[in-house]
């Protein structure tokens, strides 16, 4: 290394500025757990929510300021990651806010809890950011090392302690499948970087007019890998016990915050580097997407458990989110981006419901939601809102994401795809109609009322604006992340 | 690039087959001759007491994980002592900060008494 540029050096370290900023907070607030004498949840729960708002707003001023890569090109703060870091971090104030009564309830490391969600949430943005797949790799270790201890939180009970397992063992092997896939990626283009990646895999199409059995390998892996991470059917067999076992705090985080990140690494792996391999996957994502679609749903019909409802119905949700990703063109991009911002509010705010009637009642059974609407008008309305919204009723955001999606695929080509979608839409429209008419047409006797707390209440305020805001004022934020879209394609 | 790849599966397998191939001469050339104490498992020199499949304190993981940590530092401080005199002043901050992240993690352990043998 010879001449040093200071100067360079500090624009790197102002683009990885919100990450930064979350991180020493996250080591605050794991030192304020050590150096107290009891472990106070009110004062490690208040930090933690300045630290994410603090992080909003500097990931809003670096998105403002600085815009391009860092790192020698392995890391990037460009409009598409402003989009996916505020959905990120929007999902992480949202699972910090309705912490607060289920840390109360914990009996040991309460401090560690919103540290160990602010670190995880630092893996998050730096998933967001990465354009070279060492980096993403990292990013996605750190962002689930932390989700791995947070599902076995509740560490006297059987199930929490199975969710953790079942986490850390298959997440390890999804690690692994994707880190094989990225070292036959390597083996093949000989570079990691998605750009160079993209350009190589262009002159293997262009010198011998197809693609070696390896690169389906590589893409075979890659996607198993990412399948993992996003509990995209047939790799979510872990999601429905980990949601069932986890604190469910963590169980909305885990479907929403996470899979966001995920979904922004996997545009920036097929939609940049490997775009030019899409005719060898898009068949693959199209055949996992109607799968996801189908296993999904079908499976949410028999469940009786809510978290394990809302589980398989997030298999489905990525299914849906996928069918975005058969168009690889603006269009594709914008209806997954969009889709992962209503899907963050509608999915955050059922899982808030859910916290929110166990608080009370001690109790995740579908069956005891009968006549919640007798025993909390508000709660009710609430969560049979945002069940609309996944179901994809206007004048809800969940209606327009799904309306984005297929009219995507459609303008692909894909008509099988989207009737496949909306066959299983009418499927999902059932058990999600069943908790409805459960709660607002009780059959016998309905127990005492439930009151909502004031910090859940606020959480599912600002859920509710979200799924009728965007819902019903879509054009700016569209227009936004459609301007994020052509610049991620256009390679800028 | 495929035949860089070569060099490695040549080298991988002349090493293993030099390794097998030695401990084949040596079984067909040596004498054997074995007694209960010869087969017996070596403990520096103890006599063997029980079966090594015990159930053994979780706490030795702990000061693995802490051992490990303090050790793969030393991985990111010999580049980083090499090119320092290139650097300057902000790589030696930057290494203090790495270093202050890492004993954070030693001092969190230390606080919440994981160091502590009872």
């Amino acid at each position: 290394m010879s001449a040093f540029d200071l100067t360079k050096f500090y624009a790197d370290w102002q683009i990885i500025l919100p990450e930064c900023f979350l991180f020493v907070w996250a080591l605050f607030v794991l030192t304020l757990a050590t150096l107290g004498k009891k472990d106070e949840p009110g004062r490690s729960g208040t930090f933690a929510l300045w630290t994410i708002l603090g992080a909003l707003i500097t990931a809003v001023w670096v998105g403002v300021t600085a815009d391009g890569a860092a790192f020698g090109g392995t890391f990037v703060f460009d409009r598409l990651a402003v989009v996916f870091k505020e959905v990120v971090l929007g999902g992480v104030i949202l699972t910090a806010i309705s912490s607060i009564g289920t840390v109360g309830r914990l009996e040991v490391h309460r401090g560690e809890y919103y540290g160990l969600i602010l670190l995880s949430a630092v893996g998050m943005l730096l998933m967001v950011s990465a354009t070279e797949l060492l980096t993403l790799y990292i990013a996605i270790e750190l962002s689930t090392m932390g989700l791995y201890v947070l599902a076995a939180y509740h560490k006297g009970s059987r199930r929490s302690a199975e969710a953790g397992l079942k986490y850390v063992i298959l997440g390890g092997i999804s690690s692994a499948i994707l880190l094989y896939g990225v070292a036959w990626l390597y083996g093949l283009t000989g570079t990691t970087n998605l750009a160079a990646i993209k350009d190589a895999v262009m002159n293997i199409y262009m010198s011998t007019g197809g693609f070696p059995p390896a690169m389906t390998l590589a893409l075979i892996f890659v996607l198993a890998g990412f399948g993992f991470k996003l509990a995209l059917a047939p790799f979510h067999m872990w999601a429905p016990d980990v949601y069932e076992g986890a604190p469910t705090p963590i169980t909305a985080f885990l479907s929403v915050a996470s899979k966001a990140a995920a979904l922004a690494a996997f545009l920036r792996v097929f939609f940049v580097g490997l775009e030019s391999a899409a005719m060898a996957w898009t068949q693959m994502i199209a055949a996992l997407a109607a799968l996801g679609m189908i296993v999904g749903n079908v499976t949410a019909i028999v469940q009786t458990n809510i978290k394990r409802m809302l589980a398989y119905s997030s298999v489905a949700q990525i299914g849906y989110i996928l069918v975005g990703a058969v168009a690889r063109d603006t269009w594709g991009a914008t209806a997954i981006s969009f889709y992962t911002m209503a899907y963050l509010f509608a999915n955050m705010g059922a899982f808030i419901c859910v916290i929110a009637f166990s608080e009370r009642t001690g109790s995740d059974e579908i069956a005891d939601y009968n006549g919640l609407a007798a025993r909390s008008p508000v709660l009710a309305a609430f969560f049979a809102l945002f069940l609309l919204s996944l179901t994809g009723i206007p004048p809800t955001a969940g209606f327009l994401a799904k309306y984005y999606v297929f009219l995507a695929a459609v303008n692909a080509g894909y008509l099988w795809l989207v009737i496949v979608g909306l066959l299983t839409s009418v499927i999902a429209l059932y058990y999600y109609a069943t908790v409805i008419r459960k709660m607002y047409f009780p059959s016998g006797e309905t127990a005492s009322t439930i009151t909502v707390s004031k910090s859940l209440t606020l959480a599912l305020v600002i859920s509710t604006i979200g799924v009728l805001f965007f819902g019903v004022f879509p054009g700016p934020f569209v227009g936004w992340i459609q301007n994020a879209a052509q610049m991620l394609l256009a390679g800028k | 690039m495929v035949s860089d790849f070569a060099a490695v599966a040549v080298f991988l397998v002349l090493g293993a087959g030099f390794v097998l191939f030695n401990f084949l001469l040596a079984k067909l050339i040596r004498p054997s001759a074995p007694t209960p104490i010869k087969l017996s498992t070596y403990e520096c020199g103890e006599s063997p007491v029980g079966s090594a499949w015990i159930q053994f304190n979780v706490r030795f993981y702990l000061f693995a994980l802490i051992f490990v940590i303090f050790d793969v530092e030393v991985v990111f401080l010999f580049p980083w002592a090499i090119v320092y005199r290139s650097l300057g002043l902000f790589a030696l901050v930057e290494m203090l900060i790495f270093l202050a992240i890492l004993i954070f993690g030693l001092f969190y352990a230390w606080r919440k008494g994981f160091l502590r043998w009872y």
